[in-house]
């Protein structure tokens, strides 16, 4: 009934666990590349990374792509305010 | 009733009047010999008092009296059987401090059938609110529920009942209910409904949801929602809720006190 190649066309199955796992693990990938490459912030960093892009926004649905980037952005700055706070309470902490 | 009442007191100011005057004058009589000086000393008094008594004790004043006493007396045994029925219920149940989460449902399972709040009785029941195009949150905490559902399904039996109830009424049909809840544990019940029960659904475990009402079926979006899970007794209230940083033996452990002191309350784990 169309199941093969169906999925190509509709997109990731969310209700299914394997594609689900197939997204988390494109993004995963990607992802690793940005650090990598240093980038922080996902679309910015040029053509360096367009083989793991490209599977990670075929494997996830856009809204997802959209969720785990935004995410991606806030944990990285939660990161940086954590550090800045850690370094003030040492810093507070030696005077 | 009230007719007896003024006959009971009537008969009792009569006695009494006896009373006064034969308790004047016998004892004048027989220890005082000098007849000339008791009785005009003790017939003044004692004709006053007769006189005063019956002045204030009326049928009309004893039966008042009598029915304000009868009225007290049954608004106080009233009032502290009241508050002996409420101590008892406090002690019970522990009502004081329950959040009031739970309530009116009116959803469809993944099977079909209808499922009101009078289907968690019987059962303990977790309840977690999703919806299957979920990026990562609802799978982690569903996998999470499951795992410790099949840990008391060892201890006890299926006595917990895991439920998922869909935020997302635009695009969790039937079929796709199915298939979500399926693949995460057997017994996970899926429950869905339309924009309006959803929302009511949502109301009575006070979890908050952003489906566009507008939302159409084959839109990409995600829900915004709250992402607790409840933890609820055999009479369908709620006992406890956990989030995203409770593991599954949190979870298990917390159900195994619940269900044991139930056990010690009620003789069965249900």
């Amino acid at each position: 009934m169309g199941w093969l190649g169906s999925s190509d066309k509709k997109g990731p199955d969310p209700v299914s666990r394997q594609d689900r796992q197939k997204c988390w693990e494109s993004r995963d990938a990607y992802f690793a590349c940005l650090d990598a490459a240093g980038v922080v912030n996902p679309g910015t960093e040029g053509t360096s990374c367009a083989a793991p892009l490209k599977a990670y926004q075929q494997n996830c649905a856009k809204s997802w792509v959209d969720y785990f980037n935004q995410r991606r952005v806030l944990a990285e700055q939660q990161k940086s305010v954590l550090a800045t706070v850690n370094t003030q309470a040492s810093a507070a902490n030696r005077k | 009733m009230s007719a007896s009442l003024v006959r009971a007191a009537r008969a009792g100011r009569i006695a009494t009047r006896t009373n006064l005057r034969s308790g004047a004058r016998t004892p004048a009589s027989w220890s005082h010999p000098r007849h000339y000086a008791s009785i005009p000393e003790h017939s003044g008094p004692s004709k006053q008092r007769d006189s005063s008594a019956v002045g204030v004790f009326t049928p009309t004043a004893a039966a008042l009296f009598i029915a304000t006493g009868a009225a007290l007396f049954a608004y106080f045994k009233y009032e502290k059987e009241r508050l002996a029925e409420q101590r008892r219920d406090e002690l019970a149940d522990k009502e004081v401090g329950r959040p009031n989460v739970g309530g009116p449902l009116s959803l469809t399972t993944h099977q079909g059938k209808p499922f009101t709040e009078q289907d968690l009785q019987g059962h303990w029941s977790l309840i977690y609110f999703g919806f299957t195009n979920c990026p990562d949150i609802c799978p982690d905490e569903l996998d999470k529920m499951s795992a410790a559902v099949d840990q008391l399904d060892k201890a006890y039996g299926p006595v917990v009942q895991p439920i998922f109830i869909s935020v997302d009424p635009a695009r969790d049909s039937q079929i796709q209910m199915e298939r979500y809840v399926t693949d995460f544990h057997p017994r996970l019940l899926g429950l869905f409904g339309d924009y309006a029960s959803t929302k009511e659904a949502c109301k009575s475990y006070r979890v908050y949801f952003s489906t566009p009402q507008t939302a159409k079926a084959t839109d990409d979006y995600l829900v915004d929602h709250s992402i607790f899970f409840y933890f609820m007794d055999p009479n369908g209230r709620f006992v406890d809720a956990f989030g995203k940083a409770s593991t599954v033996e949190d979870v298990v452990a917390r159900v195994q006190k619940e269900v044991t002191a139930w056990k010690a309350k009620t003789g069965s784990v249900v």
